[in-house]
């Protein structure tokens, strides 16, 4: 079993990074332009974020990758710079020298029917160079977030595997807080989406974004109570606002860490932050962890 | 096809609540067949369906699919009931009109779809600029077009911002008529809007009441 797997298996809870896109904008990062391409454009500043997060008590950092399908990728006439992005994706969150290193894998953008027209052989195709490139990259696991669709994350699933061959893969998948339960935007109920991505062969699930850390501690509980493999927490820092003209998340650092901290005793294995969040709110639940002291 | 000579406005509203995308369309052609009364047969029938289908929306019974497959029933009789509605009364002027479309850097399509769907079905003239759509775009077709409304739909934090430039570039503009504009997707707010001089939609089927707001 991979040292990644072993560790979240047994605990004690992994501390992973949070927002990386945002931190970009920060940066000057500009709008519309897509956060992957500054891994070739901007290497400083990537690494930057990435040194600021192990800093802050990350022991699990996630590369630059979200959008580096090359679906997306296209998008901004990328797609021919995959297997670059990815590769240097990968070298510059290994010389921040956290202890582990994920490649992250978003969704592909497109919608298969009835809400798209997306073709399931595209993706997988997507999703498989995006899998041969992370290979290489020198990652210790791979994790797909984000996910509203149960068959995407599947066919990310199967094609990341088959070309990825020997790397644990992690899913995590976005769930609303709906009358009846949390499911995702399609309509995947929590428990058996999840569970249906262990039996697909993934080491770890969870959940990520789209809720705020209140929620997903409700979320981590019901999901907890059904699945007795890892989970990953990754709630976002509240809800999104406007502050002197910048975009920011509501919620405070040590709100959100008091919100999560307790997560760690009940035996989820991973907790870090989506939208919103930054290093401090990693700093912030890594002291209520006690692991401060430890660094 | 006996019963369907005359398809009764609860069978309009179950084709489009149930997401029959031929049904719907089967009806709305026996509507016209029948010499039935077309503008009854949308608001009595197959409009109180999309509204409930956006009301098991808002209450969490319905999901994203069931909800774009009832609009797409909803559009498939309004392809069909459009033309006659016309012809009928020439009269008949659309609500405004409205050219949507999601922000540079934005592939996601589908709040933005459902929302140009749900708008055309409620009377408006709707250009769909499609996704990945340039500020300088939104603008042009909008001047081109003499458009009461830009609906702008961002759904990642990163393009979020680019909603901005577009309400300042529409500002700058000196256009014969200068449009509202109206703004949505998962990360905007009211107070986002608010603070770029926009106007916000939660959802698609409350895009419809804000765009009958602005130009009410």
């Amino acid at each position: 079993m991979s040292a990644i797997v072993d560790r979240l298996r047994r605990g004690p809870t992994l501390l992973l990074d949070g927002a990386f896109g945002t931190m970009l904008l920060s940066r000057g990062l500009p709008a519309g332009r897509p956060p992957e391409a500054w891994a070739l454009e901007r290497p400083e500043e990537v690494s930057a974020v990435h040194r600021a997060y192990v800093g802050a008590g990350s022991e699990a950092i996630h590369t630059s990758t979200f959008g580096a399908n090359p679906i997306r990728l296209a998008l901004f006439g990328l797609a021919e710079r995959c297997e670059e992005i990815h590769a240097a994706a990968g070298r510059l969150a290994q010389s921040a020298q956290a202890r582990f290193v994920i490649a992250d894998v978003g969704p592909t953008g497109v919608y298969l029917p009835p809400i798209g027209d997306a073709d399931p052989e595209m993706i997988h195709a997507a999703f498989a160079r995006q899998g041969r490139a992370i290979a290489r990259a020198g990652v210790d696991a791979i994790h797909i977030e984000t996910m509203t669709d149960l068959r995407e994350a599947r066919i990310a699933l199967r094609a990341l595997s088959e070309n990825a061959p020997g790397l644990p893969l992690f899913a995590s998948l976005s769930f609303d807080r709906k009358k009846r339960g949390f499911f995702t935007l399609m309509g995947d109920p929590l428990v058996p989406a999840l569970s249906e991505m262990l039996e697909m062969g993934a080491a770890a699930v969870g959940a990520n974004c789209a809720l705020a850390s209140r929620d997903i501690l409700d979320l981590a509980r019901e999901a907890r109570a059904a699945i007795g493999d890892p989970l990953i927490i990754q709630p976002n820092a509240g809800q999104p606002g406007v502050r002197d003209g910048h975009l920011v998340y509501d919620q405070r650092p040590e709100e959100f860490a008091a919100d999560l901290a307790p997560l760690a005793g009940e035996g989820i294995a991973a907790l870090g932050g989506c939208c919103g969040t930054d290093p401090r709110f990693i700093e912030a639940l890594g002291r209520l962890l006690g692991r401060r002291e430890s660094r | 096809m006996g019963a369907m000579n005359h398809p009764s406005h609860a069978e309009m509203s179950a084709a489009v609540i149930e997401g029959r995308i031929e049904r719907a369309r089967d009806i709305a052609r026996s509507v016209i067949a029948s010499g039935a009364d077309v503008v009854a047969a949308i608001e009595s029938g197959f409009a109180p369906g999309i509204r409930r289908v956006g009301e098991l929306w808002e209450e969490g019974e319905y999901f994203l699919p069931e909800l774009v497959q009832g609009a797409e029933a909803m559009k498939a009789a309004m392809e069909i009931l459009r033309p006659a509605l016309k012809a009928g009364s020439a009269a008949r002027a659309p609500k405004g009109r409205i050219v949507i479309g999601t922000v540079r850097g934005d592939l996601h399509d589908i709040g933005k779809g459902l929302v140009a769907t749900l708008l055309a079905a409620s009377g408006f003239e709707v250009h769909d600029l499609g996704n990945d759509v340039a500020v300088e775009e939104f603008v042009a077709r909008a001047d081109q077009l003499g458009a009461d409304i830009v609906a702008a739909s961002a759904l990642l934090t990163t393009t979020m911002t680019v909603q901005r430039d577009l309400a300042r570039a529409l500002a700058a503009g000196r256009p014969a008529k200068r449009p509202r504009l109206l703004i949505g997707g998962a990360p905007t707010t009211p107070a986002w809007a608010a603070e770029i001089g926009a106007a916000h939609a939660e959802n698609a089927h409350r895009a419809v009441r804000v765009a009958e707001g602005l130009l009410g």
